[in-house]
């Protein structure tokens, strides 16, 4: 209900124009962009249908957080947690992929 | 994982005991049934009774620590992913009690970062109040 409400919002109104969507606290402070910015945006294309426009705004999102929630849903499903969150080289992974993308999303390097 | 039931060692994704055949599913519930009996004369046990901690006995507050990094984009986010990540290295290292401790440290900075994501968008949306109101005309006035 309150997805479909939501979902509904992000539809209609892009996020790139109007101002009562909840702003990224690091890049109002900082004006940089964090692993996280354009998750709204991109959700706004996803539901238009345009997925270029959508892994454009946030590529980490699709090539690292969807696989891996597809990956272990199943896992999560049965309430159970998946044998690799608790594996040492996967939380490591997760730590140089998030901070490595935070800093090279904000240089000149970054190709979108 | 230990059977519940008998005390059989079974792999960690397994549905039923090899031995007797309980189910060891219940995921949470799993890890907080009573420990076995304390080994005698091991050290400083603690609510665990010092015995072998199967993986998942302590978490790691991974997941919740990256969901802290991706949305509320506080560094802290991040502090809590380096100690989530030392939970499992000292998990893979028999630490237990250093996991532990690393475990506390994730979970209070993921916390601290949620607490301060979520003031950081009060005061934001405190201070663009009006550009709110004026977005939500805008809004109406687009339809």
């Amino acid at each position: 209900m309150i997805g479909a409400v939501g979902a509904w919002v992000l539809y209609t109104y892009a996020p790139t124009s109007y101002a009562f969507y909840p702003r990224c606290p690091f890049n109002w402070l900082t004006g940089l962009e964090c692993p996280g910015c354009g998750t709204t945006r991109a959700l706004h294309q996803l539901l238009h249908g345009n997925v270029e426009a959508a892994f454009r705004l946030n590529p980490m999102l699709f090539l690292g957080l969807i696989p891996l929630a597809l990956f272990s849903a199943p896992s999560f499903l049965r309430g159970r947690t998946p044998a690799f969150i608790m594996k040492p080289w996967f939380a490591w992974m997760c730590f140089v992929v998030l901070t490595s993308y935070w800093i090279v999303r904000n240089t000149p390097l970054y190709p979108f | 994982m230990n059977c519940p039931n008998c005390g059989t060692n079974n792999l960690d994704n397994a549905s039923v005991c090899v031995n007797c055949g309980r189910s060891l599913m219940g995921g949470a519930a799993q890890s907080y049934t009573p420990p076995p009996p304390p080994s005698y004369g091991t050290p400083g046990g603690g609510e665990y009774g010092g015995g072998p901690a199967a993986p998942g006995t302590v978490p790691n507050y991974l997941v919740q620590s990256i969901i802290v990094t991706l949305c509320c984009c506080l560094p802290l986010g991040v502090v809590a992913i380096i100690f989530s990540a030392q939970v499992n290295s000292k998990l893979a290292a028999g630490d237990i009690a250093g996991a532990r401790d690393a475990s506390q440290k994730a979970k209070m900075f993921a916390w601290i970062g949620f607490g301060l994501g979520i003031v950081a968008m009060i005061i934001w949306f405190a201070m663009s109040g009006t550009a709110v109101l004026q977005g939500i005309r805008d809004a109406q006035a687009n339809r």
